[in-house]
């Protein structure tokens, strides 16, 4: 390295010692807080863990919620993206502002309106029912189902996001050089558009997917005490058990899969990002 | 890739663009364009930007839809049929390489789309990138090629599907020019051989020069005139076709004076005769090729005040001063020498090589 890029490299400073201090340092002092039983290396925490059937269904929920909200997100997110990336003036701000927007209201006035849709006597089984597709209301707020549209509804942004970005990118002239080949759209769609837009989607999912398992507020407003997740039994853990330990192997678990994910997803990018 | 069995070059119309009008957003790009191929043609599309030549390549490609018009491409109107059905290849200027595909892939792609399964496509793949000699290529990733290959792979890729036309955007504006003129001779061969109909967009005059049998001059959405290379440059129809094709002088003046078929011009520079039946009073702009201009006296002669002799290896050119629009341009073979600026030499050409046009607005 230069003297010059050594220079540089000193810019990251503030930035490195703030995360080391705020966030890898009590980090790593929980880690070693799951691995103790006084004094003394152990994973007894973690063999009581899983050996415990109800925290073993609330880390399946935990996981089975942030793969499905993933899924929502992008089944829904992949045709906004097209869209947008094929957007012109006016019309792509307008989608901007409509991602962008609502990251600014909170967590819990989302919540509290998704209830009036959501609710028994909500608008949602108003319509159902006016429509005579059911005739008592159907349970929909502090199920699963809630959930998962909840919290595709937060993170959607963090999934479109990625994917129109590569999407802006590619070059326009690739579609068409293959309609020029005599592809159909749907062998362009497949062969050209879906392949290079790959590196946003794993992006747009390891975003989603973090942010799924280790959320809270949403859980926690949605489907309440009911059914926990990960986090509200960390959260549970500390605040009310006043058990450190266990609140620490939880977010250690958390910790693991979110840094599988990431890790999984990068190499996952690179790969597919070699090859263009 | 079989050899297509087709030479009627010339014989009757192939290609027809019948009356095709494309506006984008209110703005009227073309109006009433007509503009016939015959099979077995290299033609050019050339003009400045924004004269329409890449609208028109697209709506023959099936990429811009047209407006009003028709597309008549062997005998069966194409006008509202897909891209994707017309079997007309499209060479871009960026390439559009697929870059997730190595370049075999890339080149057997045309196949793939029309239903070939992925272990089929091996011959077929491997002679088209002989074709146009990249076989040691076949497995790279597309990021590995130079400017010059990718255009290549461009080629055997437009190429392997054997199109009934094929068109070529501005195809060798990225390559340098040594390497353009390498790849135009290689290009035209290998479509001479195919018998291939080709379409060329270009802004390069001596791209399209080089390339074409006939070129199609387009200004502000007009073919100004559609000749062959020869023809264009020696006599253009419109002064746009005279400026934009090749060197001239050119000098803007009023008719002073009618006799029997000549009438005498007053320019700036001096009087000029051409022959012309044009009326007194008629402001025209004059040209002459400036190889044809000798330094000496001839039956018109101006006298010209150098400001540069730009020695050029094979030829020398002489620029004269003069005030824009006006310019004075001669071309004398070779490295003649004791020629400078600020020296006064005589320009001398005949009456029939002067470029006579009525100036319209």
């Amino acid at each position: 390295m230069t003297l010059r890029a050594e220079r540089i490299g000193l810019l990251a400073l503030p930035g490195l010692s703030f995360l080391a201090i705020v966030y890898a340092l009590p980090l790593f002092m929980l880690l070693l807080k799951s691995l103790q039983i006084d004094g003394q290396f152990s994973l007894a925490e973690y063999q009581l863990f899983f050996a415990d059937e109800f925290s073993r269904s609330v880390l399946w929920r935990t996981i089975r919620v942030a793969l499905l909200t993933t899924l929502l997100a992008l089944a829904i997110a992949y045709p906004t993206a097209i869209a947008m990336a094929r957007a012109k003036g006016i019309w792509l701000s307008v989608f901007l502002v409509a991602m962008v927007l609502p990251m600014s209201v909170g967590v819990i006035v989302k919540a509290f309106a998704w209830t009036i849709i959501f609710r028994t006597r909500g608008v949602l089984n108003d319509v159902l029912m006016s429509l005579g597709i059911t005739d008592a209301p159907v349970r929909m707020l502090f199920t699963e189902t809630a959930l998962i549209i909840g919290a595709a509804n937060v993170f959607l942004p963090f999934m479109v996001l990625p994917i129109y970005a590569v999407l802006r990118q590619m070059d326009s002239r690739l579609p068409e050089a293959a309609a020029s080949l005599g592809a159909t759209p749907v062998f362009r769609f497949f062969n050209v558009t879906l392949p290079l837009s790959l590196p946003g989607v794993v992006a747009g999912s390891a975003f989603t997917f973090s942010l799924a398992i280790s959320m809270y507020v949403i859980p926690s407003l949605i489907v309440g005490e009911r059914q926990q997740t990960l986090s509200m039994l960390t959260a549970r853990s500390f605040l009310y058990l006043r058990d450190e330990a266990l609140g620490a192997t939880i977010s250690s678990i958390l910790l693991v899969i979110a840094i599988s994910v990431v890790l999984g997803s990068s190499w996952l990018a690179a790969r597919l990002g070699a090859r263009q | 890739m079989t050899k297509p069995v087709r030479s009627d070059k010339g014989q009757r119309t192939y290609l027809d663009v019948v009356h095709v009008g494309k506006a984008f957003k209110g703005t009227t790009v073309m109006s009433g364009m007509d503009f016939r191929v015959a099979q077995g043609e290299l033609v050019s599309l050339l003009g400045p930007s924004g004269c329409g030549k890449t609208t028109l390549l697209r709506i023959i490609a099936g990429l811009t839809g047209a407006d009003t018009g028709d597309v008549v491409l062997d005998g069966r109107n194409i006008t509202s049929l897909p891209a994707h059905k017309r079997n007309v290849s499209v060479v871009f200027q960026s390439y559009a390489l697929f870059p997730h595909l190595s370049v075999a892939e890339n080149v057997a792609f045309g196949l793939r789309a029309r239903g070939a399964a992925k272990g089929d496509t091996g011959p077929s793949v491997t002679e088209a990138l002989s074709l146009v000699r990249m076989s040691d290529f076949a497995d790279r990733p597309i990021a590995a090629l130079s400017g010059g290959q990718q255009q290549r792979v461009a080629v055997a890729r437009a190429l392997i599907v054997n199109p009934v036309l094929l068109l070529l955007d501005e195809p060798f504006s990225a390559l340098d020019r040594k390497l353009r003129e390498t790849m135009q001779v290689e290009l035209k061969s290998l479509l001479r051989d195919r018998n291939m109909t080709a379409i060329f967009v270009t802004h390069d005059q001596d791209e399209a020069m080089g390339v074409s049998d006939r070129i199609a001059v387009m200004n502000a959405g007009q073919i100004e005139q559609f000749a062959a290379p020869a023809e264009l440059y020696a006599r253009p129809k419109t002064a746009f076709v005279m400026d934009f094709v090749g060197l001239s002088t050119r000098l803007a003046g009023r008719v002073t004076q009618v006799q029997a078929d000549q009438i005498q011009i007053e320019t700036a520079h001096g009087a000029v005769t051409a022959n012309s039946t044009l009326p007194v009073g008629t402001h025209v702009t004059i040209g002459v090729r400036p190889e044809l201009i000798a330094p000496q006296a001839g039956e018109n002669t101006l006298e010209v005040t150098l400001t540069d002799a730009m020695v050029l290896g094979s030829k020398t050119l002489l620029h004269g001063a003069a005030s824009e629009p006006d310019k004075l341009i001669c071309e004398l073979p070779g490295m003649p020498g004791g020629m400078s600026r600020g020296d006064t030499v005589t320009f001398g050409w005949s009456v029939a090589d002067t470029l006579v046009y009525e100036v319209t607005s």
